[in-house]
């Protein structure tokens, strides 16, 4: 990029190819796609499982789906952080090491409370 | 020695011990506070002996740091305004006590709360006449409201809890107003001279006329409604009609003193020019309360009600007598505070036994009482007689020197305040013809007269209203200098000189 | 490949914080793995333990100010060390409130009113998770003041307010209102931080740099798009006034004060709002004042309108709780006074403000706690009558707490006010200080009107009675009220130390 210019321009330039390439798809599924319609496909999409207008057990969601969803984002982040942790491992040494064992625990005592308390059991 | 310390310890000692005494046992809490009153009266006596009264500085000073931060210090210290106003405060405590006996009865609480209230009180009122820094002072003005609010909301009678708050939201009012002049005088010293609330080195800060005159107001509307003044006395009626008579005394007699005295303490000490500024118009409202207060007072029917209208007529005067900027009209307000306390005492304190013999506070109900209870008849006559400014009782040495003092400088103001005079007869002589001569009214047969207790409690007062009034200068002498020394501070002269030197031409 | 080096913590200027965190964690592994029936002792000990342990901690590095730990993020200076200070001491009172379990459902998660929720009361459990979830609200609370960066303002943001929402709602009594608090809570401070990001985000393109230091720079330095910068300011400020409940971002208060446990109330009235205040001040203390010609006319009009508003809505209150609450936000328009006043003086005033208001306020609900009648807590005003004819003791002390909150002589409330105002008249904002003392004037009447109710009024016999408070509840009550009595007598120690120690590093 020139330096002289606006240093914004770029992230113009970044969300016109976003948005370009998002109706590009829409544009181009529309065009070339099959379009073979049933019940199921003109359902709203809910998790995989049966829509009904009311839920069972009362009226409420089942909580499982949430509590799953999180489990999934808490060892995700855990990723996202242990990725980078291991390209730099040599550079931060003994340091980068504790730091992410204490990471890894705390980690792992969410995922204790959630065991012990029950969260992982599915019915 | 610390004299004025101690002055403040002893009721708190006392509030203590009765604090620990058994509930059940009322006689021993009266007993106590009785005790402890008098041990503060006879302390006070002995300092004021000792009170050098040629001297116009600022004696028995003591002075401690409290809050460094903000420069705010402990700082006791009186004149002879101050030594006046704490004397007639201690003198009537005990007075109170022993004439209310049976006062703390009535009320939602045991008589131990009520002793300990009243004791806190006594340590508060002689607080706020001494402080001499302006942040103590401002403390004891608030926290003096909180045992008053509950001695009237406690065991008064009738609408006394709707009276104690608006006894206490007026008052309040009037001091967050004040706190906001408080807090510019800080800033203003710092900029100055430095963090300090010390009066002495308040008064020669320097300041533009527009933040004098608001700053002035802040302090003078405080002490107008406390005073009260006309037009911001409509708390008082109903505050003392629904007080106990013995709050009534301690209210009237006492707390509203701390209006007038701020008035001369601050009010002049700190802002002399507005003090020049706002005088025409502070005279103008004095006038107002002089004549207003006995219109109404002669038009009440209820006893407590007259009393209360009467003093608003009364603190007329005095602040007449404050703002007339002369020293004759200055020592003759301090010296009507003085006697405005023993006379609406003797008025409270014995309407009150008429009004508890008789179970109604409605003047229409008694008559001929000078028949069926003698004592009792010609002791409130010569209450009514001191309220009336009769030559011969205290209260016409007070009132002959504020009229003189307001003559020298503004004669049309003395001459509307003589008519309060010509008014005070009516409301005065009226209820006292009704009440006590005349023949015996129904329901009035059976009234029994002073016990001993109450003789002993009522016989002070009288005897000091008379003696004053044949011999007021033992107070006089320790009152003038102190009176001149403020006229002189504010830069002032008094005129009287002036048409000497001229009619001596 | 850019050089790469391990980061410098400094744990030891870390510690109080490193301290709470570490005793959350065993808090949730006493959750998982203790028996049920050592849980309430375990986990109270523990909470209570960890906060001494790191008051301590506060004390002990309170001369090593101004230093930064933590790469810079965050800065450890002498008035860190006074927020940090009163954020324990009142969440030690507040956890000792807490302790009451008679307050907290059992299964938060069971449907209100279901048999599921009967079975669970009837059980007699204990729910404890609300320690943990404490100790994680302080430790975000511990954070927030001292962040020196964008990025660790906004992680302590949430978490102090996440495990704040949850607490909210678990109320044993008035289960749906207690809900609807959480929900609304957790609503609107999703919305608020999302407007705090959306500030920092561009005061990170006005000037190039998270960090307090680097935003100041750019003001000092003048360089810099001012149209970003303004909207910065404008998105933060409405992120942080609304944790502190100022008009125009007050209304979850009334709403979350009411439905909340009380015991959870007291301890989110107090320490949040020194939180919140604390990174308050050090934000527009450090980064933005400098630019303070662009905030100050706004924010002093929002300090006015939250005073007067405040004060008027709290009159016409029927229940006890919104009154407090009102009276909060009231509360909160005299601190912005503080944060406005810009001074030396101002600082040391906001932090004895903070400090003594917060102690008075979890004295006050402590004893909201213990007014009950059969089915639980009563909030309702009227049933207050005569309160002082049945318990005198509970009815004085709440009555010092609500003279101390209308600033009368003689207690805490009072030095603080007048403090507060003096720093602002010394700013040379006069009309704060003259619309600060008549919403005083009218604040007044509504404690006085509660004063009125409790000694003046006769009782209605309907069952509401004091009951006896436990052992830790009581210290609380009294502790709370020795504090609020020696800090109106008494207040120079702890001005002497707070002007010793308040500067914030810049």
């Amino acid at each position: 990029m020139n330096s002289t210019g606006n240093p914004y321009v770029p992230i113009l330039v970044i969300g016109a190819i976003g948005f370009g390439f998002a109706a590009f798809s829409l544009v181009a599924a529309a065009i070339t796609g099959p379009k073979r319609y049933n019940r199921a496909k003109a359902d709203p999409y809910e998790c995989g499982i049966e829509p009904s207008p009311q839920a069972a057990e009362g009226g409420r969601f089942p909580v499982k789906y949430f509590l799953t969803a999180m489990l999934f984002i808490i060892f995700d982040i855990e990723i996202v952080f242990l990725y980078p942790w291991a390209v730099t491992f040599d550079k931060l040494g003994v340091f980068g090491l504790v730091e992410m064992s204490i990471f890894i625990a705390t980690v792992f005592v969410a995922y204790a409370y959630v065991w012990r308390r029950g969260g992982l059991e599915w019915d | 020695m610390n004299w004025l310390t101690t002055l403040m310890a002893l009721p708190l000692v006392g509030a203590l011990v009765i604090s620990v005494l058994p509930k059940s046992n009322a006689l021993a809490a009266k007993r106590a506070a009785f005790a402890t009153t008098l041990i503060v009266a006879g302390a006070t006596i002995t300092m004021a002996v000792q009170f050098q009264r040629d001297n116009v500085e600022i004696q028995f000073v003591e002075s401690r740091s409290w809050i460094p931060s903000f420069g705010i210090k402990y700082a006791l210290g009186i004149d002879g305004i101050a030594l006046v106003l704490i004397l007639l405060s201690v003198l009537l405590a005990p007075i109170v006590v022993l004439a209310g006996w049976n006062e703390s009865s009535g009320g939602r609480w045991s008589a131990k709360t009520f002793y300990i209230l009243l004791l806190v009180l006594e340590t508060m009122i002689v607080g706020v006449f001494s402080a001499t820094d302006v942040f103590l002072f401002y403390v004891f003005f608030e926290a003096m409201l909180v045992p008053v609010y509950f001695l009237i909301g406690g065991f008064g009678t009738g609408e006394r809890s709707a009276a104690a708050v608006k006894f206490l939201l007026y008052s309040l009012f009037g001091g967050l107003l004040m706190l906001a002049s408080i807090i510019a005088l800080y800033v203003l010293s710092g900029e100055q001279i430095g963090h300090t609330f010390d009066l002495a080195a308040l008064s020669h800060l320097t300041m533009d006329s527009t933040t004098e005159n608001f700053l002035f107001l802040g302090f003078f509307i405080a002490f107008a409604i406390k005073a009260p003044l006309w037009p911001l006395h409509t708390w008082l009626p109903d505050a003392a009609a629904s007080a106990t008579p013995g709050t009534s005394v301690l209210l009237l007699g006492v707390l509203d003193k701390v209006g007038t005295f701020g008035m001369i303490r601050y009010c002049m000490t700190l802002f002399p020019h507005a003090t020049k500024t706002f005088t025409p118009m502070i005279i103008v409202l004095a006038l107002i309360s002089i004549i207003y207060g006995a219109f109404l007072a002669i038009g009440q029917k209820d006893l407590k009600r007259l009393i209360a209208f009467t003093s608003i007529s009364h603190f007329g005067f005095i602040t007449l007598g404050i703002f007339s900027m002369t020293s004759q009209g200055q020592s003759g307000a301090t010296l009507y505070m003085f006697n405005h306390g023993f006379s609406t005492a003797a008025l409270f304190l014995i309407g009150g036994w008429m009004m508890s013999r008789r179970g109604s506070s409605k003047i229409a109900d008694f008559g001929g009482l000078q028949r069926v209870t003698p004592v009792m008849a010609w002791t409130f006559f010569i209450a009514g007689m001191s309220s009336l400014a009769l030559p011969g009782l205290s209260s016409f040495v007070s009132e002959f020197l504020v009229l003189v003092g307001t003559y020298t400088r503004y004669p049309v103001a003395a001459v509307i305040g003589t008519f309060g005079i010509v008014l005070a007869a009516l409301y005065i002589l009226i209820p006292v013809q009704r009440a006590l001569h005349g023949p015996v009214t129904p329901g009035n047969e059976g009234l029994s007269d002073l016990n001993m207790r109450e003789r002993i409690a009522i016989a002070p007062v009288l005897a000091i209203i008379i003696a004053l009034g044949f011999y007021p200068s033992p107070l006089l002498n320790v009152i003038n200098p102190a009176a001149a020394h403020t006229i002189a501070q504010s830069g002032f002269t008094d005129p009287v000189s002036q048409i000497d030197a001229k009619a001596g031409k | 490949m850019s050089i790469f080096t391990a980061p410098v913590l400094n744990y030891s200027l870390l510690a109080p914080i490193l301290i709470v965190l570490a005793g959350a964690v065993l808090g949730v592994m006493i959750e998982a793995f203790a028996s049920k029936a050592i849980r309430p002792v375990a986990q109270l000990s523990l909470t209570l333990g960890t906060l001494i342990l790191a008051i301590a901690q506060v004390w002990r590095i309170r001369h090593q100010s101004s230093l930064t730990a933590a790469m810079g993020s965050v800065a450890i200076d002498g008035a860190a060390i006074l927020m940090q200070g009163a954020v324990l001491v009142i969440a030690i009172l507040g956890v000792l409130l807490i302790a009451d379990q008679e307050q907290f459902t059992v299964l938060a998660a069971a449907v209100p009113g279901s048999e599921e929720e009967r079975e669970s009361l009837e059980s007699g459990q204990k729910l404890t998770e609300v320690y943990p979830l404490t100790l994680f609200a302080v430790a975000g609370m511990l954070v927030f003041p001292v962040s020196n960066d964008l990025i660790s303002l906004f992680v302590a943001l949430e978490m102090l307010s996440l495990p704040l929402y949850l607490m909210a709602g678990l109320s044993r009594r008035r289960r749906l209102l207690s809900q609807e608090a959480a929900l609304k809570y957790f609503l609107l401070g999703a919305f608020s931080s999302a407007f705090f990001l959306f500030g920092a985000a561009y005061l990170y393109g006005y000037s190039g740099s998270v960090s307090l230091a680097g935003i100041r720079d750019s003001v000092v330095g003048g360089s810099g798009n001012d149209v970003f910068f303004l909207i910065g300011i404008a998105f933060l400020s409405i992120g942080l006034l609304f944790k502190v409940g100022a008009v125009p971002f007050h209304a979850w208060t009334p709403d979350v004060y009411q439905g909340a446990p009380t015991p959870v109330t007291a301890f989110m009235a107090a320490a949040t709002k020194v939180a919140a205040f604390g990174a308050m001040l050090r934000i527009f203390y450090t980064a933005f004042a400098n630019a303070y010609w662009d905030w100050r006319p706004l924010m002093t009009v929002i300090a006015i309108i939250t005073m007067l508003f405040g004060s008027f809505v709290a009159i016409a209150q029927r229940d006890i709780k919104r009154m407090l609450a009102y009276s909060s936000i009231a509360h909160a328009g005299f601190l912005l006074a503080g944060v406005i006043a810009l001074n030396k003086a101002g600082l040391d005033a906001s932090i004895f403000y903070l400090f003594a208001y917060g102690i008075a306020t979890v004295g006050a609900f402590a004893i909201v706690t213990l007014v009950r009648d059969s089915t639980g807590e009563v909030t309702d005003l009227k049933r207050w009558a005569g309160l002082g004819k049945r318990s005198p003791f509970a009815a004085s002390l709440f009555a010092t707490f609500l003279l101390a909150f209308a600033g009368i002589p003689l207690t805490s409330g009072f030095i603080g006010k007048f403090s507060i105002f003096s720093a602002a008249y010394e700013s040379g904002n006069k009309a704060i200080v003259v619309v600060g003392v008549l919403s005083s004037a009218i604040a007044a009447y509504f404690y006085i009107r509660v004063i009125v109710l409790m000694f003046f009024t006769d009782p209605a016999d309907d069952g509401t009675s004091v009951v006896i408070p436990s052992m830790l509840t009581r210290i609380t009550v009294i502790a709370a009220f020795i504090i609020t009595i020696f800090l109106g007598v008494f207040p120079a120690p702890l001005l002497n130390f707070i002007t010793s120690l308040a500067y914030f590093i810049r």
